[in-house]
């Protein structure tokens, strides 16, 4: 089911604002199932021997359940402050990888199973300057006139006619006709 | 969404409605413009799957300039579906019929042909004459620059202009003017 049709798109999201001033851990609970005799369990039960004291020593705001069943194959299952309960299997998994999974489940806030990340970051405000509008760059005389108006009947930098050169030559002609009749 | 956000969307996506003088102007690349205006294609915000288009009005679609011999030469296809349904039309003749055909249909070919291509043409306002209802011209915002120089007829100038242009030569005594 990694079809991405098939996932919800999701942002990445703090609850209230965690993290900023302080941290609350987002996991409440943690259960590790797993069987006493079956070789699917052995990388849970080293796990059990070496390391799970360390863990829930360092992460005294998680209660950790021990679980032992005949015959089934280990499994985690943590639950969030949020409600999210994340079902995961670790059959045959090696005790530092079943560490590496649950420091995953301690760091994250919610179950993101069936979700699939937009992008990956988020913010409130996109746009620092605002985002655009047709308005943005707009000439504001424009906004007192009624159209079709003058200006803008003609296209952009035309270059110049021989019309309008001719006139500039006949006022430079009458221009000077002025100055030579002042030397006089 | 909060109010302002809100507000801000509408802002973003204001439709804004343009004004577009064909006279003089040639419709096949009239339309590429018309077109990156209808499908909003002008804005930084452009995306396929968001309605960002805005409105043309277009006026004096009557006095649109065709290239070169292009109104004879140029064949409108129409095909009723039926045997022997099929009719060719010239340019100039569709141009009689319906002063705005040549250039909706330019518009119209000037798009690909998805879905949206119909939605698209219907914010196309197209006026044979510069008479707009009061209702549309009020809407009306902006004004798209033409393509080409709109030249203007002698006989339009005011005759005082006309009286005081430079002359550059006189004209022999003998010499008839037409």
């Amino acid at each position: 089911m990694s079809n991405k049709l098939f996932l919800l798109p999701a942002l990445v999201s703090a609850p209230s604002q965690n993290g900023v001033g302080r941290y609350v851990g987002q996991l409440q609970r943690v259960v590790l199932k797993f069987c006493k005799n079956n070789g699917s369990s052995r990388g849970m039960r080293d796990f059990i021997e070496s390391g799970l004291v360390n863990f829930a020593k360092e992460n005294p705001g998680v209660v950790v359940y021990l679980k032992p069943r005949r015959h089934r194959s280990p499994i985690i299952k943590a639950e969030y402050l949020n409600g999210d309960t994340q079902w995961m299997s670790v059959r045959n998994f090696p005790q530092e990888e079943i560490l590496k999974w649950l420091t995953l489940l301690n760091t994250q806030a919610q179950c993101h199973n069936g979700q699939r990340l937009r992008r990956l970051w988020f913010t409130e405000h996109p746009s620092i300057q605002g985002p655009w509008t047709p308005y943005t760059f707009r000439d504001p005389s424009l906004n007192l006139v009624s159209f079709p108006i003058e200006e803008l009947a003609q296209p952009k930098d035309l270059p110049k006619s021989s019309e309008e050169e001719l006139l500039e030559l006949f006022k430079k002609q009458k221009l000077q006709e002025v100055e030579s009749k002042r030397a006089e | 969404m909060s109010a302002l956000k809100r507000v801000q969307q509408w802002a973003t996506f204001a439709r804004i409605w343009h004004l577009y003088d064909a006279a003089w102007q040639n419709p096949f690349d009239s339309a590429q413009v018309i077109k990156k205006h209808l499908m909003g294609l002008h804005k930084p915000i452009y995306h396929t799957m968001s309605q960002c288009g805005d409105v043309v009005v277009v006026i004096n679609s009557a006095d649109i300039a065709l290239p070169g011999d292009e109104w004879k030469k140029r064949v409108y296809f129409h095909h009723t579906g039926y045997p022997g349904g099929a009719s060719w039309t010239l340019a100039w003749e569709l141009h009689e019929k319906d002063p705005t055909m040549v250039l909706k249909k330019a518009v119209y070919n000037s798009m690909d042909g998805n879905i949206q291509r119909r939605y698209t043409m219907q914010r196309l306002l197209i006026f044979p004459d510069s008479n707009v209802p009061k209702d549309i011209l009020e809407n009306i915002s902006n004004q798209l620059r033409p393509l080409r120089k709109v030249p203007k007829r002698l006989d339009h100038y005011p005759e005082k202009e006309v009286k005081e242009f430079p002359k550059i030569i006189d004209y022999p005594k003998d010499y008839i003017v037409k």
